[in-house]
């Protein structure tokens, strides 16, 4: 007969080893160099499909409203975008919603702009942060330079180059957000309803199949989910980095937690419960 | 009283109709008073942040002075919170009165080297605890269940690039279910919740949900 | 964060732990030292390698919590919510109080720009400073003037929004016309099934008993694939978490990875 103490015992142990296959899994998976074919998904084709149809020298605004906490997810789409817009010859301006991805965005931006040889101020603009949210988008959709009457590195935003012809939300064609939380919801009721822009999005995988009805609705022209979306995004623009190298370890790792939850249903209703009702 | 009570509450209703009847309004005043509200937030946001930041603070401070259950670990909260407003103040060269710290500070090694890495490790260990409780606890018992684990299993199978090199069945697979009964189900919940939302929001207008004003004398 | 249950531990497993820590703090710094530095030299070791040591060690400490809770992990637990706090205060100071309160104000370009300010800025600020009342048990009714304003506004403007964006919009592509082919009219269908009998479980104010319960049951079932699809992703979200912490530690760590 089981005591309290033993099957405590047998739980942690039960968990450790779960910890430990997993982790093996991962590490050995990213030790070892695999190659994996990745075909990017319709949705993550039509984000791609989008910013490959601007014209060269259009305003888009990227909106990254991400933290450290979901940083090993949405940095890599968010490099592959930056990517891309640069390579398309458009204007990036770049904000973020939440206050502690200042920082992530920074460095996202001079990171790829240097790559791209690209300037602040003149080939795009990085707006960083401003409390308001929803209020915010109101305000930007009035007046972009009101919102934000200078850069993060302190430049006034009236007459710069980067934000030529750009008075308001209404003057930009294209808006992607990366969200990690309910940023997305709020881009499009308060911003792209009322504005007229084009929606793309980019999640966290938890949120992405909450976003599904919009995508049917129109009110999001395409969605990267998750590291997966990544995959899909550096496939498209031909720069595989990390979430295509992520790939092989994500899918041991899902065959994995596939594999023990149906060795266990097999265990409890084929094995465990018939000896039960044998005994 | 009338100035904690009431005058706070004909103020909700007031601004709200304010909002609401705006929306119909083309007039350039209406523009015009939508353009000074939202400049208004965007200050009173900036305010809102010091509450959170006093709070906290007062909560380890006061598990310090009481020498409660690991009362140590509280330095430590103040060491970092005070360490980088210190550091962000200083900001060399351009000191708190110019623009904001830039790549190479102190202040940037300590966000990209300490709250960088343990906020994304910190949330990295729930796929551990996923992992573990999926084993633990995941189990057919009836229809539902059966139909939930299902769904899991065919979405995460579905969403890995081996699927695909397998078969194209399993990709579409993944598809179908989140374009048809999983977009079905989100979009339900979600007229739930906008409905609920707007319920509430008229609760809070014709001052019957209170709960905003907080504590106080009254 | 609460800790998983776990057994007593008796002064056997407490040395064999302590001795296990000791090893691996040795070990963690033989790593740092035996892998990187050899290649940057004492001498030039930058603020970048420290960096990536530091990183790397709070890495560790804070997976250490997969065996037991420990005073490092909560140390390092601790660390972290100082350093974010710190960081969003002096944020808020740089992008928000600094150009919207100082700068107007204190270092005005001209004396237009000055009484623009005052006369624009003024109230938002009084309301700012009375929303810090809040904490104060005696003065904190003065704090409802500032959230008033605020959520008036926001329960105000949302109505038209919400009924907009969410609800209209919503409710047109779930009734279209069952045209097309077979799948599209199979799709279709199943979309507005799923979505009213979705809303209909969420409906407690009915009993459901008789035809309302087997619509109830459909909702469930539809409920139940769209969380099972929730659960596969919410798996898939988590893994790519650690995935990047994994290519953190072997490949900027320790230099491992091609």
């Amino acid at each position: 007969m089981s005591t309290p103490e033993a099957d405590l015992r047998r739980a942690a142990i039960a968990r450790r080893v779960v910890y430990l296959l997993l982790a093996v899994a991962i590490v050995a998976t990213t030790l070892v160099p695999t190659e994996m074919k990745v075909v990017p998904s319709p949705l993550s084709r039509k984000v791609y499909d989008r910013l490959e149809a601007m014209p060269a020298g259009s305003p888009i605004l990227f909106s990254f409203d991400y933290d450290p906490s979901s940083k090993e997810e949405l940095y890599p789409m968010s490099l592959a975008l930056l990517r891309h817009a640069f390579r398309r010859g458009l204007r990036p301006i770049v904000m973020t919603h939440w206050l502690n991805g200042v920082g992530l965005c920074k460095e996202l931006v001079e990171r790829t702009a240097k790559e791209a040889g690209k300037e602040s101020g003149q080939d795009f603009v990085f707006l960083a942060y401003k409390p308001g949210g929803s209020n915010l988008l109101l305000n930007m959709g009035e007046s972009l330079k009101g919102a934000f009457d200078k850069d993060f590195y302190g430049k006034p935003t009236e007459g710069m180059p980067a934000l030529k012809g750009v008075g308001s939300l209404r003057d930009i064609p294209v808006v992607v957000g990366i969200a990690a939380g309910g940023t997305t919801e709020m881009l499009i009721a308060y911003g792209r309803d009322r504005f007229g822009f084009d929606l793309g999005a980019g999640c966290t995988a938890v949120i992405a199949p909450d976003l599904y009805p919009f995508l049917q609705s129109d009110q999001l022209f395409g969605l990267l989910g998750g590291l997966r979306g990544a995959a899909d995004y550096e496939t498209l623009i031909g720069r595989p980095d990390t979430g295509v190298k992520g790939m092989p370890a994500q899918s041991v790792a899902h065959i994995l937690i596939i594999a023990l939850v149906a060795g266990a249903n097999v265990y409890v209703f084929l094995i465990r419960r018939p000896r039960r009702k044998e005994a | 009283m009338l100035y904690k009570r009431a005058i706070p509450l004909i103020i909700v209703f007031v601004m709200g109709l304010l909002a609401f009847v705006h929306e119909f309004v083309p007039h350039p005043l209406s523009a015009a008073f939508r353009e000074e509200m939202t400049t208004w937030f965007r200050i009173i946001g900036g305010f809102g942040m010091f509450i959170g930041l006093y709070s906290l603070l007062h909560m380890h401070a006061t598990r310090i002075r009481r020498k409660q259950l690991g009362w140590g670990y509280s330095l430590f909260v103040f060491l970092g919170a005070l360490g980088m407003i210190v550091l962000g103040l200083v900001n060399e060269p351009h000191g708190p009165l110019g623009s904001a710290p830039e790549d190479g500070t102190v202040f940037d090694w300590f966000y990209m080297n300490v709250q960088v890495p343990c906020g994304a490790t910190i949330f990295s260990l729930l796929a551990f605890f996923m992992a573990s409780a999926a084993f633990r606890t995941f189990r057919a018992r009836n229809l539902d269940a059966a139909l939930l684990l299902g769904a899991a299993v065919i979405v995460m199978f579905g969403r890995i690039p081996l699927s695909a090199m397998i078969s194209d069945v399993f990709p579409q697979a993944a598809d179908v279910l989140l374009e048809y009964p999983n977009l079905a189900a989100k979009r339900g919940i979600l007229l739930g919740i906008s409905l609920g939302a707007i319920s509430q929001s008229l609760r809070i207008l014709f001052g019957i949900e209170r709960s905003y004003l907080g504590g106080g004398s009254e | 964060m609460a800790p998983p249950s776990q057994p007593v531990r008796n002064t056997r497993q407490r040395v064999v732990e302590s001795a296990v820590l000791v090893g691996c703090a040795l070990a963690f710094l033989a790593a740092c030292l035996l892998v990187r530095w050899p290649e940057a030299g004492p001498k030039k070791l930058s603020a970048e390698g420290l960096g990536i040591f530091v990183a790397a060690g709070l890495t560790l400490i804070i997976y250490s919590f997969l065996y037991r809770d420990n005073p490092l992990f909560k140390l390092a637990e601790n660390l972290y919510v100082g350093v974010s706090l710190g960081y969003g205060a002096v944020m808020t100071w740089y992008l928000s109080l600094k150009p919207e309160v100082v700068d107007p104000l204190v270092f005005a370009p001209s004396r237009a720009a000055l009484l623009d300010a005052l006369a624009h800025r003024t109230v938002p600020i009084l309301m700012g400073i009375l929303l810090l009342t809040r904490l104060s048990r005696q003065h904190g009714w003065l704090s409802r003037y500032a959230y008033t304003i605020m959520v008036g506004w926001g329960a105000g403007i949302g109505i038209p929004i919400v009924v907009h964006s969410y609800i209209l919009k919503q409710l047109g592509p779930s009734v279209r016309p069952l045209g097309g082919g077979f799948w599209d009219v199979a799709g279709g269908l199943a979309i507005l099934v799923g979505t009213v009998t979705v809303l209909f479980y969420f409906f407690f104010s009915v009993e459901h008993k008789g035809p309302g319960r087997a619509v109830s049951r459909v909702g469930i079932w539809f409920l139940m694939l769209a969380f099972g699809a929730s659960f596969g992703y919410t798996v898939m979200a988590r893994v790519s978490l650690l995935i990047g912490r994994v290519h953190f530690l072997i490949g900027d760590w320790l230099g491992l990875r091609p």
